[in-house]
């Protein structure tokens, strides 16, 4: 059975995988409350039975939420001493696009995440982060597909394909700049 | 009666720390990874990059603190963590890691303020003894209290304006000197002579503090001498500065002593580390017979050992969290007791 933990926006999101379906699927839509919610939800979700693996969404996406899905996530890989797999939130959006290389983003309330990605769903060059108006410049030069419709059987098939990672190493992608490292 | 070991953590501002107490006072194992280096560049603590760096270590910190102990989590009688006050994004991840602690071991969660640690830090290797007198000095307080039995809390003054701390970190910067800014004037006072005449701020007898009088003060001096073309002896000016913050903490903590008659005194925080301060307040002590009890230097900065010892009475009376316990950037000593 796999735990799949996804808070890179604003919703919170835990799926229990097994053998290709979807056992079980968490919904909930409470910004604010994220932080109280999430372990709750996921004990609720698993009634006392343990996961064998963990797959986690691990960014670009709000900052917080990111680190609240890793945080415990990768505490709970490292603790229960399960494998863990990370997936980002752009190749979610690019395993659930049937078209063979594409542009995927999507937006947060100052800008757009984009990756370009191949056929295979593999990452070409760099993630970016693009403001409201350099996306709508980007959006006349190339085809950018944002309207994806998130299938949650296939992004955690394609997951399980990935390598385990280190808990130690299961870290956020944040790609956005601060303001200081600039 | 069997020993309680508890398993603490602390990430409110830009330390990692985890560690195991026994029984509130022993120390069996604590790992403190500092990220000073990294803010140092920029001068000062970035809050997003310090959360980053939390979840980055938090695991890693976690398995050194077991490794020194020949421990393991199922060993442990709570999980304990600071839930407030600090830095928001830092604290959301040490909450989260001990929740998922909590959960997996199936132990007690023990929410703890971290001021109340920094107080329970004297309560490690030496005695804290009630009634007795706290005075809270870091970045972000400025507190005298009177405690009469654990957890009872009566704040008798506060700082107006600025945190002593506060007022260190930005002197520091007027003159120029690197973050971490209280230490380093420590340091170059220790150079210098009381010679700049600094205001006195309340100058008054309620127990209350103020520290924009003389930041601004010291600010003035600084930007008056630099008009004039003359060079600041800033040595002189970190001495008189550190001379009149203290100055402002032992008249108070004077007053308190001569009403309440209170013959114990703790200080904590992460000021109280300053060595000329240490020494000042011990003076006064003296002078009224009251006994001061310092924590070690290691656990004046922020520590998981303090939250660890703190948590104890808490785990004595049963005061659990439930898994949707949150974070907090804001919270008072006094609404605790």
């Amino acid at each position: 059975m796999v735990l799949f933990i996804d808070t890179h926006l604003t919703d919170i999101v835990i799926i229990l995988y097994q053998d290709g379906q979807i056992l079980k699927k968490k919904i909930i839509n409470n910004e604010k409350e994220n932080s109280k919610l999430l372990m709750p939800l996921i004990k609720k979700i698993l009634k006392k039975k343990e996961p064998d693996s963990i797959v986690v969404v691990n960014g670009p996406g709000s900052f917080t939420g990111v680190r609240l899905g890793v945080t415990n996530a990768k505490t709970l890989a490292y603790t229960l001493k399960i494998p863990i797999r990370t997936i980002t939130s752009l190749e979610c959006l690019a395993v659930c696009t049937n078209v063979p290389e594409k542009i995927v983003a999507f937006s947060d309330k100052n800008g757009y995440y984009i990756g370009i990605f191949d056929e295979n769903y593999k990452l070409i060059g760099n993630y970016e982060y693009l403001s409201n108006d350099e996306f709508t410049e980007y959006c006349a030069k190339y085809e950018v597909i944002t309207n994806v419709k998130l299938d949650y059987k296939k992004i955690i098939a394609y997951a399980l394909e990935k390598e385990v990672v280190n808990p130690h190493e299961v870290n956020p992608i944040y790609v956005k700049q601060l303001d200081v490292e600039k | 009666m069997k020993d309680v070991y508890i398993l603490s953590v602390e990430t409110s501002c830009d330390e990692t720390s985890i560690a195991i107490v026994k029984n509130g006072e022993d120390v069996i194992a604590l790992t403190i990874l500092t990220q000073m280096d990294t803010h140092a560049n920029f001068g000062g603590v970035i809050p997003e990059i310090a959360s980053r760096m939390h979840t980055e270590n938090i695991t890693m910190v976690l398995e050194e603190t077991l490794n020194k102990a020949h421990m393991e989590v199922k060993d442990m009688d709570a999980i304990a963590v600071t839930y407030a006050p600090g830095l928001l994004g830092s604290l959301l991840v040490g909450v989260e890691f001990a929740k998922v602690l909590s959960y997996v071991y199936d132990k007690p969660l023990i929410k703890v303020n971290h001021l109340i640690g920094h107080i329970y830090a004297n309560k490690i290797n030496n005695k804290m003894k009630f009634p007795c007198l706290a005075l809270i000095i870091s970045g972000g307080h400025t507190e005298l209290i009177k405690m009469k039995d654990d957890y009872d809390f009566e704040l008798l003054g506060e700082t107006q304006d600025d945190a002593i701390g506060e007022a260190f970190d930005k002197v520091a910067r007027v003159l120029g000197l690197k973050y971490p800014g209280g230490p380093n004037i420590e340091k170059l006072a220790l150079e210098g002579q009381n010679t700049y005449k600094l205001p006195k701020m309340v100058n008054d007898n309620s127990y209350n503090f103020s520290y924009s009088g003389l930041k601004s003060a010291v600010i003035n001096l600084v930007n008056k001498e630099k008009n004039k073309g003359l060079e600041i002896n800033k040595a002189d000016l970190a001495c008189s500065f550190q001379t009149a913050a203290v100055d402002e903490l032992t008249r108070k903590l004077e007053i308190a002593l001569k009403e309440t008659n209170i013959k114990d005194v703790i200080i904590a925080g992460g000021v109280s580390a300053n060595k000329y301060l240490r020494e000042e307040i011990a003076k006064i002590c003296h002078k009224y017979k009251a006994k001061l009890n310092l924590p070690d230097f290691i656990y004046c900065t922020d520590n998981a050992a303090m939250i660890g010892a703190a948590a104890y009475p808490l785990y004595l009376k049963k005061e659990f969290a439930d898994l949707d316990l949150n974070a907090c950037s804001n919270a008072d000593i006094v609404e605790n007791s």
